[in-house]
């Protein structure tokens, strides 16, 4: 008891010690200086260098790439406006894959017959970017001119694209692309005309069948006429995204694109031209530009483009920027979107199958396709891409409309065309009957009906 | 001795003759003979005979381009007309006159592809020259497509090529009308001819010649007209076909739609046709220089 007492004290007398003023301050110094010796601990830092044990390149994804290779790469229209982009991703794959070098050319508007010719005279290009909006990866690959993705690649790098766009423009089941930018389509409003019509851009029509009755109005109020364009090297297409039509039988051997639906399709259209509400240049045109053109020189009220080329009517146009806006595009009634599409393909003879397949999945990884949609309005193939918190920020230029929603958008992007058979023959046909009953006063119906005995004849059915 | 001046001649001409074998001949036999095969350029060719020739005759597009082709050769006798008149406008010794012979002449020597964008614009719907003025003038109440107008295809391209030959062949009249005796006009003159008399029984016999000559070579232009219908009218060769011409045929088929076999039998037959132009040039310029 006694020994707990004395503890208890000792303890309580050491709290109070340990909470007491501090000691009074030393006295100030007498007359006689004092000698302190102090104790003084020197810290020497000494740098070392460590070389760092050498990890894995997350970009270099492609076994085997073949050691000196020299592949040489084609692109389309983006010289010169993104060289800096192509040479520094050039770079970083060369650095990825040392002793590999690439030779880059760009090709613009004779792109598809110099990659033809290419391919005549065994000089196309190893990679190439291609456009599956246009057909152009299908047409190769029917042909058998291109290496087919799905057997030479790894799931691992197949698995990083979107499937709905991994899997476009397919032959035999196969993909023979792998995605690389893609647009989302948007309807380029120019208030300087839209706002006599007394609209609101969010009275733009939500529907296809809705534009006739907009296109009339603008007529009335401002005698513009509309600029809107069809696919005229793939009305099959405009047919079943825009009108719901079914153009294929469920076997793939029969054409039926003379339904009901397909009628009402180019009901609309004939309506449009009879009532001249259309320009018709535009609407028949093979070059979108003539449509994005006739825009930009501020005749037309909308256009239907992607905001990547925006950039046009802000270098074109200046004066008309500062009056643009944007709305979604009209539903089809196929109620899907269709994919606005570059890809990259390789060609099937390239000496270098591996350092070939290593350039396309290079170009068309998260990592360098977000950083071309940090200079352009483009939007990756890749869902990685996204997680990057410049798609999540807020769109400061009409150019990033579309950046918010970008990835659920792209993700509902899908091929919903059958393979056709010789496809330019078939759109050739159908081209004609379009035509004629625009411009001939052929009854849609029979012009449709028509069309099909001609398309079925020619692939023997 | 005798041996080596006999081959010396041959050693001169080796590189041309090589030449126009390599350039010439060889794709001339070569399309002969695609012309019997079924060829896309990407895949090797397969022979079918005479395939594409029945394909050819049977298909109406290419009765149709025939005739376009021939409707074209209206802006021959257009050409020499105005031609002549302009050579007569300007074969005067007047100051400054230079500076008109050189204005007509630019035209000639302007690219046809840019000219031919110019003339696009101002045949535009929505923006062109033509439909603005006609709309300030009151002429037209709403815009005319003139483009897309199917009956209007050909009588633009046709302007076109016009406006573009007329400086050339102005000065081809030109040097000819300058080497007709002035007596001719004098006796003329004596015998009471007034200025468009003297024209009619003068200049223009005198310009016989030439007037063969352009009427010739304009007419195998004509023919082989190409460019200003693609410029005009892009890929598509106007609405419903209406400026497709043999020549534009032959590129839509090889180019567009990868029939190459095909439209090697388009070039064959456009040989043919063009070959009969040429023997009727001969017969008129030997006849031509028989009266002289």
């Amino acid at each position: 008891m006694r020994t707990k007492v004395l503890a208890l004290l000792m303890l309580i007398s050491f709290i109070l010690a340990a909470c007491a003023a501090p000691a009074a301050q030393p006295p100030p110094p007498t007359s006689a200086p004092v000698v302190q010796t102090q104790l003084v601990v020197q810290t020497q830092v000494i740098e070392k260098l460590v070389t760092p044990t050498p990890g894995p390149n997350p970009e270099a994804v492609i076994e085997g790439v073949e050691p000196n290779a020299e592949i040489s790469l084609w692109t389309f229209y983006l010289s010169p406006w993104f060289d800096d982009y192509i040479k520094s991703t050039i770079a970083r794959f060369e650095a990825t894959y040392p002793g590999v070098k690439v030779n880059w050319e760009d090709h613009q508007a004779t792109f598809l017959q110099d990659y033809r010719n290419a391919m005549a005279a065994g000089t196309a290009p190893d990679v190439a970017n291609l456009s599956d909006t246009e057909g152009w990866v299908r047409e190769f690959a029917a042909q058998g001119k291109l290496l087919s993705m799905s057997d030479n690649l790894p799931q691992s790098v197949i698995d990083q694209y979107f499937p709905g766009l991994f899997n476009l423009q397919t032959v035999g089941g196969k993909s023979y692309q792998v995605p690389w930018y893609q647009a989302i389509a948007i309807e380029l409003i120019n208030h300087q005309i839209y706002d006599k019509t007394g609209l609101k851009v969010e009275d733009f029509p939500k529907k296809y069948e809705d534009l006739p009755a907009l296109c009339k109005t603008i007529k009335e109020k401002t005698g513009t006429l509309c600029d809107i364009r069809l696919t005229v090297t793939d009305l099959l297409r405009d047919m079943a995204y825009q009108g719901g039509v079914k153009v294929m039988s469920d076997d793939g051997k029969k054409f039926t694109f003379d339904s009901p639906e397909a009628v009402a399709w180019l009901q609309m259209y004939v309506d449009m031209v009879k009532n001249n509400l259309v320009d018709r240049n535009a609407l028949m045109t093979t070059d979108d530009r003539v449509g994005l053109e006739l825009f930009t020189s501020g005749h037309a009220a909308f256009y239907q483009t992607g905001p990547q080329l925006i950039r046009t009517v802000r270098t074109d146009n200046p004066g008309l920027y500062g009056y643009l806006d944007v709305a979604p595009l009209p539903d089809g009634k196929s109620g899907k979107t269709a994919p606005t599409s570059m890809a990259m393909s390789v060609k099937a003879d390239t000496k270098y199958p591996k350092a070939a397949l290593a350039l396309a999945v290079f170009f068309t990884n998260p990592i360098s396709q977000l950083e071309f949609a940090k200079i352009v309005s483009i939007y990756p193939s890749t869902p990685a891409s996204y997680d990057d918190p410049f798609f999540s920020a807020k769109p400061v230029a009409i150019e990033d409309y579309a950046k918010p929603l970008a990835k659920e958008l792209i993700s509902k992007q899908a091929d919903i065309m059958p393979e056709i058979p010789q496809p330019k023959d078939v759109n050739e046909i159908v081209l004609q009957a379009v035509q004629s009953a625009l411009f001939g006063g052929v009854n849609p119906q029979k012009a449709l009906t028509d069309a099909v005995n001609k398309a079925n004849a020619l692939i023997g059915q | 001795m005798p041996r080596k001046s006999a081959l010396t001649p041959y050693l001169f001409l080796a590189p041309a003759l090589i030449a126009i074998a390599v350039f010439v001949l060889y794709p001339i036999f070569a399309v002969v003979y695609y012309s019997f095969t079924d060829f896309d350029i990407s895949t090797p060719p397969v022979w079918v005979g005479l395939k594409n020739y029945q394909h050819l005759f049977s298909e109406p597009l290419f009765g149709q381009a025939l005739l376009h082709s021939f409707i074209y050769l209206i802006a021959t006798p257009i050409l020499i007309i105005l031609s002549i008149a302009l050579a007569i406008i300007v074969n005067r010794k007047l100051p400054g006159i230079n500076f008109f012979r050189g204005l007509y002449y630019i035209p000639a020597i302007s690219g046809s592809i840019a000219v031919g964008i110019i003339w696009r614009w101002l045949f535009d719907a929505q923006g062109g020259l033509l439909n603005g003025v006609l709309m300030w003038l009151g002429a037209i109440k709403e815009p005319v497509q003139w483009l897309t107008e199917p009956a209007l295809t050909l009588p633009i391209a046709i302007s076109l090529t016009v406006w573009m030959g007329v400086g050339y062949y102005m000065m081809v009249f030109l040097a000819g009308l300058q080497n007709i005796p002035e007596d001719l006009y004098d006796a003329a003159m004596i015998d009471g001819c007034n200025s468009w008399q003297k024209h009619l029984h003068v200049s223009i016999p005198g310009l016989r010649p030439q007037i063969t000559l352009v009427a010739v070579i304009s007419s195998l232009a004509a023919i082989e007209v190409y460019n200003e219908i693609l410029v005009l009218f892009g890929q598509l060769g106007g609405i419903l076909n209406s400026g497709v011409t043999m020549v534009f045929y032959l590129w839509r088929e090889a180019f567009r739609l990868n029939h190459a076999g095909y439209a090697s039998a388009i070039a064959i037959v456009l040989l043919v046709i063009t070959l009969g132009f040429s023997i009727l040039n001969m017969r008129l310029l030997e006849r031509g220089s028989e009266s002289d």
